[in-house]
């Protein structure tokens, strides 16, 4: 009994998937970086549920997007209840989500980390194809390398010495998303070491590294709160008093087509920043 | 000097090589005569930035912290006649983590700076008064009060926790917990010292009181102690000073704790000799951990409250073996 109601749930999504002009309506993600690409992908509509996290993230990138569309937790709960007919996951999804995913006969998708301006591009071609978009898709990379095009027409300056310093341990390094969009920016991040991620500094030698200007990650869906404080030491605030440019965390920790912006954001930033170096 | 002030002047001797050694020693390399140069000139030189806006105010704060918990710790076990008694145990540590952690949940932190701290000290003295009203009337019935408002705060953390926004708030809650001096600044100290002070003042006038409380409770009220007085003066003054303190730096174990009984043997056993040299100690103590917290560059920054914990529980082992010997 139990058998033949798992063969008839699996049954049903299953004879739609195959025939390749079928698109998927009722997708689910259950990854913060997947829904946003999910939400601009695709109609509402065809959304059964995003994450609890969502939210913070859409209302920073597009105000609205997320408004009407369950949430759902990560648990097999969600994946029962909400009968999807295509799973979206971050590059790791537990064995207990591909099994029930593989028990409801939804296809689920692993969308990777994407650390490069080329993996935004691999995911969104990747996730365009899985949820029957792949128009939009191409649209978004376009418009993503027209930022970047652009960023690169723009005359070249003399490189900005910058850390991304939200107070805390973490400060992002070379081989990270935030790293690309800094270089991208025509700015040194100076916390880069060579195959380092993140690392930690502390407000000491931040002041010994004199950067040229503090990024702040802010305004985004993990909001900081105890590094939004650490953030604010008072000789950070003296010192670099119009030194400190306010990036959206989201853009920065996901691969998204509004990376490339970011990056165009932080240049026109940069071009703003006052002409004398930090006092000393 | 008589004889009895010598662990005073040792202990202070300790804390000032400490407070010296905090500030010639940090993850930059500042050479001894910049920081003199520093000292001298607050200007807008490195050293001098990092001397006085970064490491002067972090020996404060550690003084200041220290001191609370090595007095309030000094004071309980005197107060309490128990050896394991520590600035913990009346809940005002668990408030102030409660009311800090509740901040960072609703995101207050992120409204204003200096949310946490100051939620941190409502929890405090909210926890405070709530030992208060249900432990009044007796040594035991104070205690009891204060495992239950500390099991009750820390009921409320947990749950706090498991409701977190998000993983990245549930992680910053657990790391706050931790402890740290790092990335404090004046600003920190201008709030929470007024209230430690005050603390300090009042733990410090309870000399007599302990020591007439080593004859028994009877004898110390024939002595002309006021007991009930006592107890609330010392929930007063533990409340605002390692509320104040636990408010600002997160959760510090084992000063509190191990402090005293550095002290005991230099003092005769005398509980009311213990203060003074206790509260120097403790900041002494909370100083040098903090210096190693700088020194060991790890990936994640090695949290206070950890390195307290790793040299002050092995101390318990040592208080054991100790008790087994005198004990018959």
């Amino acid at each position: 009994m139990g058998a033949a109601a798992a063969v008839l749930l699996a049954s049903q999504p299953a004879a739609a998937a195959p025939s390749g002009y079928a698109k998927p309506q009722r997708i689910l993600s259950m990854n913060l970086c997947a829904d946003m690409l999910l939400l601009e992908l695709v109609p509402k509509p065809r959304i059964a549920a995003v994450t609890y996290l969502a939210h913070d993230g859409a209302e920073a990138l597009f105000p609205g997007a997320d408004a009407g569309i369950a949430i759902n937790h990560g648990t097999a709960e969600d994946i029962i209840n909400l009968k999807p007919d295509l799973i979206l996951a971050g590059a790791f999804s537990t064995p207990l989500t591909r099994r029930l995913a593989k028990a409801i006969g939804a296809p689920i998708v692993e969308v990777p980390d994407a650390t490069s301006f080329d993996d935004i591009r691999r995911n969104l071609h990747q996730v365009g194809a899985a949820v029957g978009e792949p128009a939009r898709a191409e649209t978004l990379v376009a418009r993503m390398d027209a930022d970047l095009a652009a960023l690169a027409a723009l005359p070249a300056r003399p490189p900005v010495r910058v850390i991304a310093w939200s107070g805390g341990d973490s400060v992002p390094g070379k081989e990270t998303l935030s790293g690309r969009i800094i270089e991208a920016a025509g700015a040194v991040n100076i916390a880069a070491r060579p195959g380092q991620t993140y690392g930690a500094i502390d407000v000491e030698e931040l002041l010994a590294a004199r950067p040229d200007a503090l990024l702040y990650g802010g305004g985004g869906p993990l909001k900081a709160s105890v590094r939004g404080e650490e953030g604010q030491h008072r000789v950070l605030r003296r010192l670099y008093a119009g030194r400190r440019i306010v990036y959206s965390d989201i853009a920065h920790t996901c691969g998204l087509p509004q990376s490339a912006r970011s990056a165009l954001d932080l240049r026109r930033a940069l071009d703003a920043l006052p002409e004398q170096r930090v006092a000393r | 000097m008589t004889p009895s002030r010598w662990p005073t002047a040792i202990a202070f001797l300790v804390l000032a090589l400490a407070v010296a050694a905090s500030l010639f020693l940090g993850r930059v390399n500042v050479s001894p005569a910049e920081v003199i140069q520093g000292l001298l000139s607050p200007g807008a030189s490195l050293a001098g930035l990092v001397v006085t806006e970064l490491r002067l105010p972090r020996a404060v704060l550690a003084i200041l912290v220290g001191a609370s918990l090595g007095l309030s710790g000094a004071v309980l076990q005197g107060l309490l006649r128990n050896p394991l008694a520590e600035p913990g145990l009346l809940g005002v540590s668990n408030g102030a983590a409660l009311g800090a952690v509740l901040s960072i949940y609703f995101g207050l932190s992120q409204a204003f700076p200096l949310a946490t701290p100051l939620l941190g000290l409502v929890g405090a003295v909210g926890a405070g008064a709530m030992t208060f009203a249900f432990g009044r009337g007796g040594t035991l019935s104070l205690i009891l009060a204060g495992s239950a408002v500390s099991g009750l705060a820390l009921a409320f953390l947990a749950l706090a926790l498991n409701f977190a926004p998000n993983p990245y708030a549930a992680y910053e809650m657990n790391i706050w917990m931790l402890g740290t001096l790092s990335e404090k600044s004046w600003d920190h100290i201008l709030l929470a010292a007024p209230f430690i002070a005050l603390g300090l003042g009042i733990l410090a006038t309870m000399g007599r009181a302990v020591d007439a409380l080593t004859l028994g409770e009877v004898q110390a009220r024939s002595l002309g102690i006021d007991l009930d007085r006592t107890r609330i003066l010392t929930l007063l003054g533990v409340g605002l000073s390692v509320g104040a303190a636990t408010s600002v730096t997160g959760s510090i174990g084992f000063i509190g704790l191990v402090a005293p009984h550095l002290v005991r043997p230099f003092v005769g056993h005398q509980p009311g000799r213990t203060l003074l040299p206790s509260a120097l100690l403790g900041a002494a103590l909370l100083i040098c951990a903090d210096i190693v917290t700088r020194l060991l560059t790890t990936q994640n920054e090695l949290r206070l409250g950890v390195v307290t914990s790793l040299i002050g529980a092995p101390f318990f082992f040592w208080l054991v073996l100790r008790l087994r010997k005198v004990a018959p």
